[in-house]
């Protein structure tokens, strides 16, 4: 997929943009505060109708507006030449796609893949395992709707249970909330376990690529608790099992909501035992990861949106980096400064006080 | 606008599906527009609110003790099809292929919305039951968790009561997948997980 028109109106700092992309990659370069981010937001957030900074969509309306959009022009490996509209108002969003309204986000999830590789990356390893689920979980959902389903259903029986455990409500109604709830977590955790089996291989590859050192990567799903064979049966009996211990706690004290991703570089944790440039290449390799998944799912090459990553690396890593994202991926970045000559031609854009000027090619 | 003019918006936007707009031109045809259906309206609305009510067996809409399906002598009272709320009655009942009589809830379990069983039309059903008068149980509630949950509730307390004669109950749920007439192409892809799920054999 490429993104060869781009148009923004009322998003965030920049009142109104139109800019064309020939190329294959481009730059955005400029002091902090000019809008850079928000230009890769505003393109991130055509994958899965959310921004990749925040779960607010009012905050994306310039101040004082009361509608924004965005509308761009793909040429799409399934689709051909495709015109997407998104209208951000204060109580939602429309989207239309080649003029035809967008009902439901089944439908367009997975159709416009982007990937972000953020500055804020690193957490992924630092910090708690709710991120690490959350990358899984988005990677998985989106090339896949019904994993997105059994993921929601998974929350909804997991609410209803809690509710009920905070009300210490009967048996029998605990009981009828397992139910789902076993079934759903069953579904999940299998769901999960094949997704993380599959990225690996990528990850593994990626990590090669760009640390070109003697170690390895490898993730692997780490299950908080793994009641008997993982089929629904052994789920639910492990809901009734920890039912008592559960209404104490007011609360679901164990389950796939309390997984975790192991990220192991040379066989040691990443988190405890990587080093600073270890965990800098790990963070990457995970990113590539979910590009090629996206790739491998659905034949659709996503659009990278890099905010402020390459200025983070080494030169040697950003050598590296560069020659694994391969040549038919289209790249946003965003930097203070203009990238080295090395890394090939750009499409420079100039940024300030939200707006963009394009400069002359080389 | 008039303070009994502001009242009567206020009381149409209650209803459900109904916003400030709406209830405002309502309030509107009726007073001003259209004054000569409103006397219809209100001996209708009165009307209703003396005779309609639920039936004591089964929670339909019903103008005596009973509703017509209850008192209808040609049908099978020996299998009960239980239904969330009045208008699923309504569509099971256009498809004109079903015998039995119903059990209307009037909700469904759901925790999140603090509805339990004290708060659905639970009883009666195991009334019912408990009575010997039933053979088997349709479940047609929805197909999500909260459905899901509340077809186990129904089942966990009732699969053990038995029907006059000794007979255990029998106890099935409605199947989920394709509509009639539509290809496979044009299913979303968590509905053709469900009929996948409940594929059955084909001889």
């Amino acid at each position: 997929m490429r993104l060869r028109r781009l148009t923004l109106q009322n998003f965030r700092n920049i009142a109104m943009a139109e800019l064309s992309f020939a190329g294959r990659q481009q730059f955005f370069v400029g002091p902090n505060g000019q809008g850079k981010t928000n230009l890769l937001e505003a393109v991130g957030f055509v994958t899965a109708l959310r921004s990749f900074r925040t779960a607010d969509t009012r905050l994306l309306l310039a101040q004082g507006q009361r509608e924004a959009a965005i509308a761009c022009d793909f040429e799409h490996e399934v689709q051909g030449a495709t015109k997407l509209v998104i209208r951000l108002h204060g109580e939602g969003k429309e989207v239309a796609c080649d003029g035809e309204r967008v009902t439901r986000l089944a439908d367009h999830l997975g159709r416009f893949p982007t990937v972000v590789f953020s500055s804020q990356d690193q957490q992924l390893i630092r910090g708690a395992p709710a991120l690490r689920r959350r990358w899984l979980d988005l990677t998985l959902a989106g090339t896949d709707p019904v994993y997105l389903h059994g993921l929601q259903n998974y929350h909804r029986a997991l609410a209803g249970r809690n509710q009920l455990l905070k009300r210490q409500a009967a048996t029998a109604e605990l009981a009828a909330f397992e139910q789902p709830l076993g079934a759903a977590a069953a579904a999940l955790v299998a769901a999960r376990r094949r997704g993380v089996a599959a990225l690996a291989p990528h990850v593994a590859a990626g990590y090669a690529q760009i640390s070109a050192g003697a170690e390895t990567a490898d993730i692997t799903y780490a299950e908080d608790s793994a009641p008997g064979d993982g089929d629904a049966a052994a789920w639910h009996a492990h809901f009734a099992r920890t039912r008592a211990r559960d209404l104490q706690f007011r609360g679901t004290m164990s389950g796939p909501h309390r997984d975790d991703i192991d990220l192991r570089v040379g066989a040691r944790a990443a988190r405890d035992f990587g080093s600073e440039g270890q965990q800098r290449s790990l963070v990457l390799a995970l990113r590539l990861a979910q590009v090629s998944h996206v790739r491998e799912c659905t034949g659709i090459e996503p659009v990278l949106l890099a905010d402020d990553v390459l200025g983070e690396l080494d030169p040697t890593r950003r050598r590296r980096f560069w020659a694994a994202l391969g040549e038919a991926r289209q790249v946003l970045a965003t930097g203070t400064e203009l990238p080295d000559a090395e890394l090939g031609a750009w499409d420079v854009f100039r940024v300030a006080g939200g707006g963009f000027a394009a400069e002359a090619g080389p | 606008m008039t303070p009994a003019f502001e009242k009567l918006q206020q009381a149409l936007k209650q209803l459900p599906g109904v916003g400030y707009r709406s209830a405002e031109r309502m309030a509107l045809h009726l007073l001003v527009e259209k004054p000569a259906q409103l006397p219809a309206l209100v001996a209708a609305l009165e009307s209703a609110a003396r005779t309609v009510r639920r039936c004591s067996r089964c929670g339909n809409l019903a103008e005596g003790e009973l509703c017509n399906l209850c008192e209808d002598a040609r049908r099978d009272g020996a299998v009960v099809c239980v239904v969330e709320h009045v208008p699923d009655l309504v569509a099971m009942e256009r498809s004109g292929a079903y015998r039995g009589v119903y059990h209307v809830l009037h909700g469904r379990l759901s925790p999140i919305q603090g509805v339990g069983p004290a708060d659905i039309n639970f009883a009666a059903l195991e009334a019912r039951v408990r009575s010997g008068e039933v053979r088997e149980l349709i479940l047609a509630l929805s197909n999500d968790v909260e459905g899901e949950a509340t077809c186990h509730f129904i089942t966990q307390h009732l699969a053990a009561e038995t029907a006059a004669g000794g007979a255990p109950i029998k106890v099935s749920r409605i199947g989920f997948g394709l509509p009639s007439g539509g290809g496979v192409l044009y299913a979303d892809a968590v509905t053709l997980k469900s009929a996948l799920d409940g594929r059955r054999d084909y001889v």
